[in-house]
């Protein structure tokens, strides 16, 4: 499974959307719940499925969820 | 003249010569834009209108939108006012028991949604028996006899409509708003508001014909309708409004792109400007078109009045006002001095006092109940199914705000808190039983007791106690699931920001909760008296 996969199922759960699809380019704009309140649910969501941790620089400018599926790889690879 | 709100908005404006006047621009989240003209809303508001008929709406059903902001939310609007039905919007946030219970509540007829969004009211429908048609507005044809295309309703609906003219006292918006205990509460506003909307426009925002004004209240909330659609409109001025979610580039490209020129917001989101300015580069640094900031919601800090008079060299007026009362009642307001921190004055229509517990009226600098005497006309007429709760919010001639106020020597306000147990959280009130129960509801906890705290960012924090099952363990993976549990159910803004486990929850020796307590040693402070808590 890819991170955008695993990524998307993440998106399921927190804003319980069966079926709904993310791409790289997904923004909030394109996902119905997925607002500033909703974001913090969203990464914490992220920090706990792929056991890492966000700082806050790096989260405060996230343009689309490319930028996220980058950063989690950057993460992950941190990690080893 | 008629004093439908709708008519009013549209169908009076076009006969004052603004037919061909932009009466709103929608930005798109590409930041390209649509405009829409006052005779254009006036044609859609009226098909939409001869589509409520169609379908057997008649004056005071209840019509509720369920959508984030798109034209159709404007159009819906303004149509179900045109047919004297009662109109009212969710937040598009809400969560499947956040919508049930007002659906429920009001016995809403009529339901206008999308379809991502009516998969979450899919699941409630069994307990709705009220809900007669669901109108989607992205569908090209009619899925059944009940979920309708709003589209094809609207192809073959006349753009005439004869609105009748209304009676003041007719009901016309139905808000909800959270209480310490219990449900949400419907908050019932008539037609014959619109007089004090005017007079706000007038006295407070002071409108010219030429202004660009941008309200960026969602239109679930009372701001969002009153300041939002109607005042606006019923002033022939023309708004702007964005569909993307909040961002910092994007909300200082539209006020400089869109040459916008009084701005209505919140100091939630001024707190965000501040914070995340310094982490972006290359925004504007003027803002020749603007004349004037407002803020609602939560009192003004020093420290936005001050950014925003620096960074954005204007002035920022506080105003004041609560869905019952429909609309402002006390402001900072070109005109009259700002001093920082205050509420300012009561508008001209608006007797307001401050009363201790034993319903005398204070001396100017003693803290009391804010109270504001019957009369104006935006004022509430009832709390729907609840009319011993509306009655209750008066004491003779005055209505109690739930608000703790002082007068200084000026007869300037100055706000010192709730009276209740209600959070004010970024601007939105929250009920804390409504959540308490949400987090009832995850198997794991036994007991949960929520309370506001001050917070930096959202002015008050939901800060949630919660007693565990023995045995039971608290987990981060568990605390993302009572998250997202209260998120789906309620809303994002009613989302603990805080969980603090503990073995008991303090209440009184009738079971109640002891919220006061809780606070009390949150903060580290004295917690008062504790003779009525339970053993």
């Amino acid at each position: 499974m890819t991170v955008l996969e695993e990524l998307n199922n993440v998106f399921e759960t927190v804003f319980e959307q069966k079926g709904l699809t993310i791409t790289p380019e997904t923004t909030s704009n394109d996902v119905e719940g997925w607002d500033s309140m909703s974001h913090v649910t969203l990464l914490l969501a992220v920090e706990d499925h792929f056991n890492i941790e966000f700082r806050p620089f790096e989260i405060a400018n996230l343009k689309n969820v490319g930028a996220l599926v980058d950063l989690i790889e950057k993460k992950l690879k941190e990690k080893g | 003249m008629n004093q439908n709100i709708a008519s009013i908005c549209t169908t009076l404006q076009c006969h004052q010569g603004n037919a061909d006047k932009t009466a709103l621009r929608l930005i798109h989240p590409d930041l390209s834009r649509t405009d829409y003209t006052f005779k254009q809303l006036d044609q859609f508001s009226n098909r939409f209108a001869n589509v409520l008929k169609s379908i057997g709406i008649q004056k005071r059903d209840v019509v509720f939108i369920f959508l984030p902001k798109q034209l159709e939310v404007f159009v819906t609007f303004l149509g179900i006012l045109k047919t004297q039905a009662i109109a009212g919007v969710l937040f598009s946030n809400f969560g499947r028991e956040a919508a049930l219970e007002r659906l429920l509540d009001s016995s809403a007829r009529v339901l206008i949604t999308k379809s991502s969004l009516y998969k979450k009211i899919e699941t409630i429908l069994p307990g709705l028996p009220t809900l007669k048609k669901i109108i989607l507005t992205d569908i090209p044809e009619h899925l059944d006899e009940s979920i309708l295309s709003f589209s094809k309703l609207m192809e073959g609906s006349n753009d005439q409509f004869e609105t009748e003219p209304v009676d003041t006292e007719s009901p016309a918006l139905l808000h909800y708003t959270s209480g310490s205990t219990g449900k949400p509460k419907g908050v019932l506003h008539v037609h014959g508001a619109i007089s004090h909307h005017l007079l706000t426009m007038d006295e407070v925002m002071q409108v010219e014909e030429d202004d660009i004004y941008w309200c960026t209240a969602d239109q679930a909330w009372v701001t969002g309708v009153t300041y939002g659609i109607i005042g606006p409109w019923a002033k022939g001025i023309t708004q702007v409004h964005y569909t993307g979610n909040f961002g910092i580039r994007e909300w200082f490209e539209i006020l400089k792109q869109e040459k916008v020129t009084i701005w209505y917001t919140a100091p939630t989101a001024l707190r965000m400007l501040i914070q995340q300015e310094a982490q972006v580069f290359n925004l504007p640094q003027e803002f020749p078109d603007l004349k004037r900031i407002y803020s609602v919601g939560e009192p003004l800090n020093p420290e936005i009045i001050s950014w925003v008079n620096q960074r954005m060299k204007r002035e920022i007026y506080d105003t004041w006002f609560q869905t019952e009362t429909g609309g402002i009642m006390i402001s900072n307001r070109p005109g009259i001095k700002v001093k920082p921190g205050s509420m300012g004055k009561p508008l001209s229509d608006v007797t307001a006092g401050v009363f201790s517990e034993k319903n005398e009226k204070l001396e100017s600098g003693e803290v009391g109940s804010l109270r504001l005497k019957k009369g104006w006309t935006s004022m509430f007429r009832t709390y729907l199914n609840m009319d011993d709760a509306y009655r209750s919010k008066f004491h003779g001639e005055y209505y109690d705000t739930g608000d703790q106020a002082k007068i200084d020597a000026d007869g300037y306000f100055w706000f010192f808190g709730r009276n209740d147990d209600v959070i004010n959280t970024s601007g939105h009130l929250v009920g804390p039983f409504e959540v308490e129960s949400s987090l009832l509801e995850m198997d794991g906890i036994v007991d949960a007791a929520v309370i506001g705290a001050p917070d930096e960012m959202l002015y008050e924090k939901i800060v949630a106690f919660i007693t565990l099952k023995p045995g039971f363990e608290w987990s981060k993976s568990f605390e993302i699931k009572c998250r997202i549990h209260v998120s789906n159910r309620l809303s994002p803004v009613a989302v603990p920001s805080e969980f603090q486990v503990t073995s008991t929850i303090p209440k009184n020796r009738s079971g109640k909760i002891m919220r006061r307590v809780l606070r009390a040693r949150y903060l580290h402070q004295d917690e008062g008296d504790i003779s009525t808590l339970e053993e």
